[in-house]
């Protein structure tokens, strides 16, 4: 594929991105009901012009609270994705550029969160922690800071043989300078791409620690939370689970599909 | 006589690989004048670019001594070794960080002594541009980008970095064996007169021993990390003593035993 198709493809995909943020992060300006407003009256009511999702079990609204539930699960996303790239680069780049003992001993650390399937230890953490938005962050941000490390780190010390490197420390510059102005800038896209990428995964652990019940707890929305609530009359009033469950659907395939062009793109 | 720069003595340095220890400069000494320009002239693997990483300190000594105006230095860390010396490196365009300007790379050295006054800052300004016509760079390269430079035109930065940093002595590692012929004359021109003109030191690592012999008053010869051979250009290269000479020299275009 040639590289204005891409770019074109991509600044598509970014738009639809932009949108779904937008819309959930403004989610009080977009929703037409209150999302924890209840009503015994309407209880499970089919998609309609009031209710363009329908309501759910407790008669709410369920478009409100899937862009409720988007903030909730996107804004968590992107908050732990920060952390976890901040966190992440600083040790990579320390790991890649100093080596050493230290290096030694981050990057065991590394392979042994490695060894374990990222969500059976977010599950058994979150478990320990007995739920809460804090206790999701924790749960996941304790093996994601590993791809950010490792990639930071592989970057940097490819980065540090370069000869442009050798002139700035023969220049007199400070390992401090060096790393935050020369090396920094130039990793700096492969870790944005992969942040892209993790930003699918973050949300899957999310709603997925949510719909066991140990994540987000009800009556916050989330969209986890709402299927595994839904799920129990899912014959009667199938969009409350549907609804949601296509949110999440959609999200992580327009962020991966993002993060995987951009990829593209930047090997072209 | 003039003032020994730049001296090394024994230098040793040995790597281990999977097939154990491996001597990449074995027992290596060397003077270098003012003024002066040295070749050292060997096959890749000869051990030539580690010699001279480990004089810029880029590389850890193992053994022996280096002393800049016959004060030792050895073991000093790079960030200190450039007060005197700076370092030419093969690619020319990896000299530099692709996302900066010319002008941001080539004031790094500069900006060490903290140009506090407007005065000292416009006295730096006009060496930079005194400097840039000397080397026949254009004003407007400053505002590039590497790649936006041609191989010749970023290399003559490398050697202007080197020389606004106020650097005595430069350490040339390959740095032409990347340009075409017509180019690779021109840089050496230009380091002949800088030498001459500036009284700046240089020592000169290549593979090509006719370009050493056609620039350099004194040259060495390296092979497997030794010095095999070592004198006046014209002596070494009349009567070479060395089998391994006599091979280089047959070898190369445009000289004849």
């Amino acid at each position: 594929m040639n590289k204005e198709k891409l770019k074109l493809k991509i600044i598509y995909v970014a738009t639809i991105a932009a949108m779904i943020v937008v819309l959930t992060l403004f989610a009080g300006f977009f929703a037409p009901n209150d999302p924890y407003a209840t009503s015994a009256e309407g209880i499970r009511m089919a998609p309609s012009f009031s209710y363009p999702f329908g309501t759910d079990n407790l008669g709410r609204c369920v478009f409100s609270r899937v862009l409720y539930g988007g903030r909730t699960t996107i804004g968590m996303t992107f908050l732990l994705v920060a952390i976890a790239f901040v966190i992440g680069t600083f040790v990579g780049m320390i790991c890649g550029y100093f080596g050493g003992w230290l290096d030694r001993f981050l990057m065991r650390i590394a392979d042994v969160t490695l060894a374990f399937p990222q969500m059976v230890i977010a599950i058994a953490v979150a478990g320990i922690l007995g739920g809460g938005l804090w206790g999701v962050l924790l749960a996941l941000g304790i093996t994601m800071w590993v791809s950010f490390a490792r990639l930071a780190r592989s970057h940097t010390y490819s980065l540090k043989s370069q000869p442009y490197i050798s002139a700035a420390i023969l220049s007199g510059k400070s390992d401090f300078y060096i790393l935050t102005k020369h090396i920094l800038p130039n990793i700096l896209a492969p870790l944005l791409t992969n942040a892209l990428t993790q930003i699918g995964v973050t949300m899957i652990g999310i709603s997925g620690l949510s719909f066991l019940g140990i994540g987000v707890q009800a009556p916050m929305a989330e969209w986890g939370q709402m299927i595994a609530e839904a799920r129990a009359y899912i014959q009667i009033a199938p969009w409350a689970v549907l609804f949601p469950a296509l949110a999440i659907a959609i999200t992580i395939i327009v962020f991966n599909y993002l993060g995987d062009l951009i990829m593209d793109y930047r090997e072209l | 006589m003039s003032e020994v720069m730049l001296e090394g003595k024994k230098l040793h340095k040995s790597f281990s690989d999977k097939n154990g220890q491996i001597l990449a400069v074995n027992n290596v000494s060397f003077s270098l004048e003012e003024g002066e320009f040295l070749g050292i002239v060997g096959e890749s693997g000869s051990g030539k670019s580690t010699l001279l990483r480990m004089m810029a300190g880029l590389e850890e000594v193992d053994g022996g001594n280096l002393y800049y105006q016959h004060t030792d230095y050895t073991g000093d860390a790079a960030k200190n070794t450039g007060r005197f010396l700076q370092m030419i490196f093969q690619d020319a365009y990896a000299s530099f960080d692709p996302r900066m300007k010319m002008r941001d790379s080539v004031m790094e050295g500069v900006k060490r002594k903290n140009l506090k006054d407007t005065s000292e800052e416009k006295e730096v300004e006009k060496r930079l541009l005194d400097l840039m016509s000397g080397l026949g760079l254009d004003d407007s390269l400053l505002e590039k980008r590497p790649k936006e430079l041609s191989g010749g035109q970023c290399q003559r930065m490398s050697i202007l970095r080197a020389l606004l940093s106020g650097a005595k002595i430069l350490l040339c590692d390959e740095i032409t064996s990347a340009l075409d012929v017509v180019t690779q004359n021109q840089i050496c021109k230009l380091l002949q007169r800088i030498g001459r003109e500036s009284n700046v030191s240089i020592i000169f690592v290549s593979h090509d021993i006719a370009l050493v012999s056609k620039f350099c008053t004194k040259m060495l010869v390296m092979h497997e990390g030794q010095v095999v051979e070592e004198g006046s250009t014209s002596d070494v290269i009349a009567s070479p003593k060395h089998p391994y000479t006599r091979q280089l020299i047959s070898c190369s275009r445009g000289l004849s035993l």
